[in-house]
């Protein structure tokens, strides 16, 4: 990576970079850190059939950070004057004033600088990319929905695109930078039928450029939002109660995410918050099953080449065979626990400090087909869609939104459901998977997490079956 | 180390006058129409772990929005890069990029005669407090450990806190918002808050949270002291849930969560949903659609209370107006682009301090003049009380909805045990079609002014 082009496009030199990590470290801070970020965001809307609304957006700043011990200091500067990033040092540094006995964790110094191939080259920069080709591209988009479906009533498509220019630098002199493409392309559409109306999304998100929009793309949304209609205009709330699940592969992984992997995030553990806490080690759910949260997919909406602390991206497998074998971690937590940094210290902007974050989060793929995990279902539920997933991360509750999916009646999928929602307890679930298909999917839809900051996630999952859970319906 | 006290907010003349150049500028390049809107804010937390100081943030953030209407055509764009010349570029080229937008003839600024003329200083309403540039770190940070328990909070035999976290918080928002039609308005407000959440173990080492929260225009308003001992109370109350059948019951819902029930009906009444066919209550204005019980009305002009604005973000003038009147809708929330467009009287761009008004099946409130949810427990008798949610949904089209609950079962007045795992369905219109009481203990911090409720016929499923 080119680190003039990045010095040059924050107007700051090296020996600037080290003078502002000297003031940051001034009250006695164990280690510090800056993130200089540069951001271009673009949207285009089509909404009653024309392209009428859209802009850019630009974002600029430094963020910089002091830790002491495990506590954080954190300031930021919309502007790279070096009055102002002094300023921000000081107000950061001041957490080591507070915090004079604490211990330093060593915060992971030392990771080797990436080495492997950028995860998301653009051959089709988006910055250089016209408007009139992207205005195209959604006028084609609701063309194919309306020949499509004669029952579309609305389409509403949305293009966007970002472009992230990120330089980080800390106390133990490592300096790295980052070009992190985004683009995102989503379609809502309203059906209208006999006076009612269903309404499906379909969204792809990639770090990618322009290249990523293509005819197949375009054809894959189209089929993918009026799929099932028939069925979201027949579907009904079943009775409610305690029965087994069956979640189909893909776009279910966001149970995974929510209900598991957010336990599995160091910083709720370092706490003893999660239900996780000091279960290392331990079984956790049957063997044979493997959690994974992965950075290092290429064009993944998850991927980093590097996370927000320099560190690169990496493959972390949280459940090997059943037991808990790692939790997901940033510098601060590494320090803590001893070990190296899992690369998941990820942040929304220069705006925010680092935590513990996932990318790209699924379950590999199991033994079972999918079709006798369903045929192994006397009564149930399986879904195919979830949306609106909370979970506590104490107790280890969840609740997901079901917005389609089937009844399974002696082990075939019958009437279709929806508006219902899934309620289970996450490592209560994890124990409770009986059966994992040989189909692991990952959703490349526009998931964004939202602990305390956005991050852009990916998650995935082959078809499971889950022995028990509460549905709540009529 | 004490700030300079600042009296006027945070936006300077010189910024007023820079955000005014880009109006001329975007005017010079060709658009027709322009509304610009430059946002200043300063936020400081400091968040105690356990006792001890673990994190100090300071934020200062700034931006320029621009809206620009040029050729009938309409773009939005922004930029946090505010010297004189990058604007001008940054100008030009949102002019040119509107014009590569398709025409849309209803896109406008709004009549001058309906927006505000008195928000000048941005301090009219009394939500900017002058105490904010008196307190210093150091006071800061002494009144998030005053609301720390950690080491002494006293727990029965077999409880443990395993984790409390404490937060104090203070910040300055200060908006101008400026037309090319003539319109100035500024808003400024203060905001203080602490919070704490608490973790807890039994002897099973099962794991509760509780969490609570105050917040204020001015500090002097700060209920301090509180937060962690409320906290941590509603995380022993949860100990050893028992398990609940399905079926149809009464519910009670806390003030702390009622709103969450009443965000989808606002959804629900704005034209921009209605005019995209994804609205449950498109053709509903003017007739009643829920029970007569239902009133909510708009206080956005009450001084000195959270939610106040003098005008929306298009600069029109907020006025204090009924949103439903005993199950009556009167109110569609309609900007000037879905009033040009679908041809209905533009109103405001959403709601501001919505006041929902109480109201007794039985015909009268409690002689003491508190309706709270203790008071509405007992008058409903049996049932479930709901103080959480726990993920749902709302469909915006039908109105159907589901939602995992947490709470208490109640019988005969009083709370039996604590439930989790279960999940209310139905329908929006159904359920306030069974409101049976809404207390009058909206909690003074809160915008939304909800307070504690009660259905009838609500079917869970546990």
């Amino acid at each position: 990576m080119d680190t003039s082009f990045f010095l040059d496009r924050f107007r700051v030199t090296v020996p600037q970079l080290g003078q502002l990590v000297a003031e940051a470290l001034s009250q006695g801070g164990d280690y510090a850190d800056l993130y200089f970020e540069h951001t271009t965001y673009s949207d285009l809307l089509l909404k009653d059939n024309e392209v009428s609304s859209g802009g850019f957006h630009i974002d600029y700043g430094v963020g910089i950070r002091v830790l002491k011990g495990d506590r954080t200091g954190y300031a930021y500067s919309e502007n790279t004057e070096m009055p102002d990033m002094l300023h921000a040092a000081r107000t950061a540094s001041q957490i080591a004033r507070a915090n004079t006995a604490l211990k330093n964790c060593g915060y992971g110094k030392g990771y080797p600088a990436a080495v492997r191939p950028d995860l998301y080259p653009e051959s089709c920069r988006w910055m250089d990319s016209r408007s009139s080709d992207s205005i195209q591209v959604l006028k084609k988009l609701e063309a194919m929905i309306y020949a499509r479906e004669k029952r579309t009533a609305k389409v509403i498509a949305r293009l966007s695109w970002s472009e992230s220019e990120i330089m980080m630098y800390n106390s133990g002199g490592e300096l790295t930078c980052d070009s992190r493409p985004m683009g995102s392309i989503v379609a809502s559409v309203i059906f209208s039928e006999n006076g009612k109306n269903e309404n499906k999304t379909s969204s792809r998100s990639f770090r990618s450029g322009q290249e990523m929009i293509t005819d197949e793309l375009l054809m894959e949304m189209t089929e993918e939002v009026v799929s099932g209609i028939d069925e979201r205009f027949q579907a009904i709330r079943p009775k409610g109660g305690r029965m087994p699940v069956v979640m189909g592969a893909g776009a279910s992984g966001i149970l995974l995410h929510e209900a598991m992997g957010h336990s599995f995030e160091a910083d709720f553990n370092r706490k003893g918050q999660s239900v996780f806490s000091g279960m290392m080690g331990k079984r956790i759910c049957a063997p044979g099953i493997n959690i994974v949260d992965d950075g290092t997919l290429g064009h993944n909406r998850g991927a980093c080449n590097l996370d927000d602390e320099g560190v690169p991206g990496q493959k972390t497998y949280m459940v090997r065979d059943g037991i808990l074998t790692s939790y997901l971690h940033d510098r601060i937590s590494a320090g803590w626990y001893g070990v190296p940094s899992t690369g998941n210290g990820r942040r929304e902007s220069f705006r925010f400090n680092p935590i513990p974050r996932m990318r790209a989060t699924y379950m590999e793929s199991g033994a079972a087909d999918r079709e006798s995990l369903i045929a192994s279902v006397k009564r149930g539920i399986y879904v195919d869609e979830f949306s609106n997933g909370q979970v506590k991360i104490g107790e280890g509750d969840f609740t997901f939104y079901v917005k389609s999916g089937f009844l399974i009646e002696n082990g075939r999928l019958t009437a279709p459901v929806k508006d219902i929602n899934i309620i289970g307890n996450g490592p209560q679930a994890l124990a409770d998977i009986t059966g994992v298909g040989n189909d692991l999917k990952i959703d490349n839809g526009r998931w964004t997490c939202g602990k305390d900051q956005s991050v852009p996630v990916s998650c995935g999952i082959p078809t499971v079956l889950v022995r028990s859970l509460t549905v709540g319906g009529e | 180390m004490k700030k300079e006290k600042n009296t006027t907010g945070l936006i300077s003349k010189s910024e007023k006058n820079l955000a005014l150049y880009c109006i001329d500028a975007a005017l010079r390049h060709g658009a027709g129409q322009v509304r610009v809107s430059l946002s200043k804010s300063t936020l400081d937390t400091f968040g105690m772990l356990n006792g001890e100081l673990d994190k100090v943030t300071h934020a200062a953030d700034r931006s320029i929005f621009l809206y620009i209407f040029a050729d009938n055509r309409y773009g939005t764009f922004s930029t946090n890069m505010l010297e004189e010349a990058s604007l001008e570029q940054f100008t030009a080229q949102a002019v040119e990029a509107v014009r590569m937008l398709a025409e849309d003839r209803h896109r406008r600024l709004p009549d001058p005669e309906r927006t505000e003329k008195g928000a000048v200083t941005g301090q009219e309403l009394g939500l900017y407090d002058e105490a904010y540039g008196d307190l210093g770190s150091d006071e800061k940070s002494r009144i998030a450990a005053e609301e720390c328990i950690w080491g002494r909070a006293g727990l029965p035999d077999g409880l443990r806190i395993i984790s409390e976290e404490c937060e104090y918080s203070d910040s300055v928002d200060d908006n101008f918002l400026a037309d090319s039609s003539g319109f100035r308005g500024r808003h400024t407000e203060t905001s203080f808050a602490i919070c704490s959440e608490i973790t807890i173990e039994d002897t099973d080492g099962k794991k509760y949270s509780g969490y609570w929260w105050d917040s204020s225009p001015c500090l002097s308003g700060l209920q301090r002291g509180q937060c962690s001992r409320i906290a941590l109370g509603k995380a022993v109350k949860q100990i050893r849930p028992l398990g609940h059948e399905g079926g149809s019951f009464t519910m009670v819902l806390d003030r702390s969560v009622s709103s969450r029930l009443v965000s989808p009906l606002f959804s629900a009444l704005n034209t921009a949903s209605i005019q995209q066919e994804s609205s449950f209550l498109k053709n509903s204005l003017g007739k009643k659609i829920f029970c007569g019980g239902l009133s909510i009305t708009d206080a956005a002009r009450t001084c000195g209370k959270p939610g106040a604005r003098l005008f929306d973000t298009e600069g029109v003038a907020t006025k204090d107006m009924d949103i439903i009147v005993e199950g009556t809708v009167k109110t569609y929330f309609t900007n000037t682009y879905m009033a040009i467009k679908t041809g209905m009287e533009a109103t405001v761009e959403g709601v501001s301090r919505p006041v929902l008004l109480p109201y007794s099946k039985d015909g009268r409130l409690p002689d003491d003049g508190v309706f709270d949810a203790g008071k509405i427990i007992q008058a409903a008798g049996s049932g479930i009380y709901v103080t959480g949610f726990n993920g749902g949904n709302c469909n915006s089209t039908t109105g159907n909805f589901s939602y995992g609950i947490e709470g208490f079962a109640f019988k005969d007045g009083k709370i039996t045990h604590p439930v989790r795992e279960m999940v209310i369905t139905g329908n929006m219109i159904s359920l306030w079609n069974n409101l049976a009481y809404a207390g009058n203990d909206a909690r003074a911090c809160t915008r939304w002014q909800i307070p504690s409720l009660c259905f009838s016929n609500v079917d869970f499923s546990a």
